[in-house]
């Protein structure tokens, strides 16, 4: 049941590291985390006060594209153009048969947070225009919008799954033919409601999040946006387009189980990576390393190292593994973007980037977890990404080096 | 690998009701009650408009056991009202659901317990925030309140995309079913209206205002449309792929025979745009595709609303697509508002052969826009159904639904 692999090409991302994919990937194969204190909201009284934040950048400025642009529709048009340009695809993107299939889990939240604070307060002066990109497609509509996107334009709200289940529908789409190239990612903005609500569940470290760690004590917030250009093979070849890696498959299922704990046996994850597996083509034998979901919570990353037996056996304690999330925290609607944009690069590189984190690695859970230092894979030539969702949505995708396909 | 898609079962629940029979009842008549919407909170602004269709009184238990329903947000409990319905309709009461995709569309989310959540945090400081209400404010809740319902554990997701969300949905489900990802997916489209978003749409001007005699009516193409009808509620439909569901013996009641999609970049974040012509060509190139004739296409149920951008847009696809050979156009969300399913679940009838009534709210023409829809009571039953759903920001879909083959099974 495999289908065709599609062409990532271009590649953009902003970070708690900075505004660019290169910052992003200095930052994850430095070992520090980005996560700390932070400014964007007044977090006295909250159980943690570690977040990943996106720096100042001049596309901060409210005057940059308009006030009406939230800051998930700001890192989102960034990491697009940059995408796009390392695509050398034209900005508008009229003249193709082109799609976006994003994934955000609150969209302009921060923004509605503002405007129903004031409308609480004082009804009559409270701005409208707050709210102007207020849903989960903000981001991905001011994307299309500003490139000219012709074709399908969706954005998945499945929480933290949603960007890889948008990998999902833009190879798909790509595969069927309706498009020949696509914006494919996520993007999302620190806010209280995903603070709070994270907070109330007692599912944040007061520390920065410490993924596969024995002490590990929860998760880390983080915020930014990652954008994958995918093409068609046969689109890719005909523009002798720079093809950074390909995307195999991508597999989905759900636990059926609870609202917010995985199921503890890792059964639900592992349908997912068999699906994406499947999809691909390709024997659990086949992949080199694992981008794990790895949020540093003890029910995630227990459900991850049972997945990583149930899928590959005896072989699992020595399959190289990472947490994008112990560099840049969790990116909530968008993580399924970063966590494959970081592995393209990756297997680019030849390099598996650290999980940072403090404490030693859980011996329970035998995951070969890189730590300190990146670790070289000049082999590598295919690699898997996990997500996990409320509600129990599982999804994962399958990467390959540009020549594994 | 690429099967064919069926529609097998339709379950709705909504301000008219509890089931399709009462959705088709109300079609038929135009009997709607509007409520008035409560003001107490203060966020509304002054005049403007007053009601809404709201679906709050009913009684969902037997559908939706009590203690089940109390873990779950409004539209959880609308949506797995309606998936017991279309599941009990397609014959799938007692199936099972290993291999059940779920894909859900909606435009708000779960508003209430997000506007609750809000409340706490704002108001209270966090640690008054209660972490029920947290997992239940995701958008993608419903969805998994379904999946956990039947025991779903295929590939679940949500989308929102605004007005099309229903339809945006519709096409995901579809091509979860085609590339054999799932053996069935249940597709709902369902949203909550409270005070707040009743609110917030009305200062965006997007409600249908109150006439001279007090009352709001949503009037689709009209010369003096001025907004839609609030409303709520869910629809599910199940889908399948046609060997699988003809094999079971089941009776579809359409087959999916295209879906395309496409995005106006005209468009502002809080508006529909003017580029009917490049929305009018995504549609011809993506009917091509399907191998779909814009002439073997013999009825069009519109997502028009009453909105008065929205409604051109549409008008200009619509009458681009087909110049002087335009079919029947009926829109009903002028009888049944929107978001909440009912569009969706209006389609589906109407494709498979029932009446859906005329386009109510519709009196006088719009000379702009060239385009008059079907006011008639009841209209031959159409062979091939366009739906169409323009989102407010710029994206679309459109869903061509065939009649279905009368089977063996059928005629037994």
């Amino acid at each position: 049941m495999s289908g065709e692999p599609v062409a990532v090409t271009g590649l953009g991302a902003v970070s708690g590291f900075g505004w660019g994919v290169e910052e992003l990937w200095r930052g994850v194969l430095s070992g520090a985390s980005a996560i700390r204190d932070f400014h964007r909201f007044d977090h006295t009284g909250y159980r943690t006060h570690v977040a990943s934040e996106v720096p100042d950048g001049p596309a901060l400025d409210p005057e940059a594209g308009g006030p009406r642009l939230t800051l998930a529709d700001r890192f989102a048009l960034v990491a697009a153009a940059e995408a796009l340009a390392g695509a050398r695809l034209p900005e508008r993107l009229e003249g193709a048969a082109a799609g976006l299939f994003f994934g955000s889990s609150t969209g302009g939240m921060f923004e509605s947070e503002q405007f129903f604070a004031q409308l609480v307060g004082r009804p009559r002066r409270a701005p409208i225009g707050l709210l102007s990109a207020q849903q989960p497609c903000g981001p991905g509509d001011a994307v299309a919008r500003a490139h000219g996107v012709t074709g399908p334009v969706e954005t998945i709200a499945s929480a933290c799954a949603s960007a890889t289940l948008a990998l999902g529908a833009a190879l798909d789409a790509l595969r069927s033919g309706e498009i020949e190239l696509a914006l494919a990612g996520g993007s999302d903005s620190l806010c209280r409601l995903t603070f709070g609500g994270f907070n109330a569940l007692r599912a944040v470290d007061e520390r920065p999040c410490r993924p596969f760690r024995r002490e590990r004590a929860g998760m880390s917030i983080g915020e930014g946006a990652a954008v994958l250009v995918l093409e068609s093979r046969a689109r890719a070849e005909r523009r002798g387009a720079p093809v950074l890696a390909w995307l195999a498959g991508v597999g989905a299922s759900c636990d059926a189980h609870h609202m917010t704990s995985p199921d503890p046996q890792g059964e639900g994850i592992s349908r997912a990576v068999a699906a994406a597996l499947a999809d691909a083509g390709l024997a659990p034998a086949a992949i080199d390393f694992v981008n794990l979901h790895g949020t540093g919570t003890p029910a995630n990353d227990s459900a991850e190292a049972r997945m990583l037996a149930r899928i590959f056996g005896a072989r699992a304690p020595a399959l190289p593994a990472t947490s994008t999330k112990g560099c840049v925290g969790h990116f909530l609607g968008a993580a399924g973007a970063v966590e494959a944009l970081v592995t393209v690069l990756c297997l680019e590189h030849g390099l598996v980037h650290p999980t940072p984190g403090e404490g030693t690695l859980d011996p329970g859970l035998g995951v070969d977890l890189v730590v300190g230092a990146p670790r070289a894979l000049p082999a590598a030539r295919r690699a898997l990404s996990t997500n996990l969702a409320f509600g129990g949505a599982n999804a994962a995708c399958v990467l390959l080096h540009p020549e594994a396909a | 690998m690429t099967r064919a898609v069926v529609a097998t079962g339709l379950g709705a629940v909504g301000p008219w009701g509890v089931g399709v029979e009462a959705l088709a009842g109300c079609l038929a008549q135009g009997a709607t009650r509007p409520v008035v919407v409560d003001r107490s909170a203060g966020y509304h602004a002054p005049g403007g408009a007053r009601t809404a269709l709201t679906a709050s009184g009913l009684d969902l238990s037997a559908l939706v056991p009590p203690a089940s329903a109390r873990r779950m947000s409004p539209p959880a409990r609308f949506a797995v009202a309606a998936l017991r319905l279309a599941l009990a309709d397609a014959g799938l009461a007692n199936a099972d659901h290993e291999r059940t995709g779920i894909v859900v569309g909606t435009a708000f989310g779960p508003a209430f317990v997000t506007e609750q959540l809000l409340i706490q945090l704002l108001r209270q400081g966090p640690e008054a925030a209660s972490p029920a209400a947290f997992t239940e404010s995701v958008a993608s809740a419903s969805a998994a309140q379904m999946a956990m319902a039947v025991g779903a554990r295929g590939p679940n997701l949500a989308i929102t995309q605004r007005e099309t969300s229903d339809l945006a949905a519709l096409a995901e489900g579809a091509r979860l079913v085609a590339t054999g990802a799932a053996e069935r997916v249940l597709v709902a489209a369902v949203d909550e209206m409270i005070p707040l978003l009743h609110a917030v749409l009305d200062r965006f001007r997007a409600l249908a205002r109150p006439g001279a005699d007090g009352a709001e009516v949503a009037r689709p193409f009209d010369r003096r449309r001025d907004g839609f009808l609030a409303a709520e509620g869910a629809a599910v439909v199940v889908l399948e792929a046609e060997p699988d569901a003809l094999g079971r013996g089941a009776r579809p009641l359409a087959r999916l025979a295209g879906v395309v999609r496409g995005f106006d970049a005209s468009a502002p974040a809080w508006d529909w745009g003017t580029g009917s012509g490049p929305l009018a060509a995504t549609l011809a190139r993506g009917l091509r595709r399907a191998g779909v004739a814009p002439g073997s296409i013999d009825l069009v149920v519109s997502g028009a609303s009453g909105a008065r951008r929205g409604d051109r847009l549409e008008a200009g696809v619509l009458t681009t697509l087909f110049g002087q050979r335009l079919p029947a156009v009926v829109a009903p969300k002028g009888t049944v508002g929107e978001p909440g399913g009912a569009h969706l679940a209006a389609a589906l009838l109407a494709a498979s052969g029932r009446a859906i009534g005329p386009t109510r709210g519709f009196e006088e023409p719009d000379p702009e826009l060239g385009l008059r829809p079907s006011v008639a009571e009841k209209l031959p039953a159409p062979r091939r159904t366009l739906v169409s759903a323009l989102a407010s920001g710029g994206a679309a879909t459109w869903v061509v639904l065939d009649a279905p083959e009368p089977s063996p099974a059928r005629a037994v």
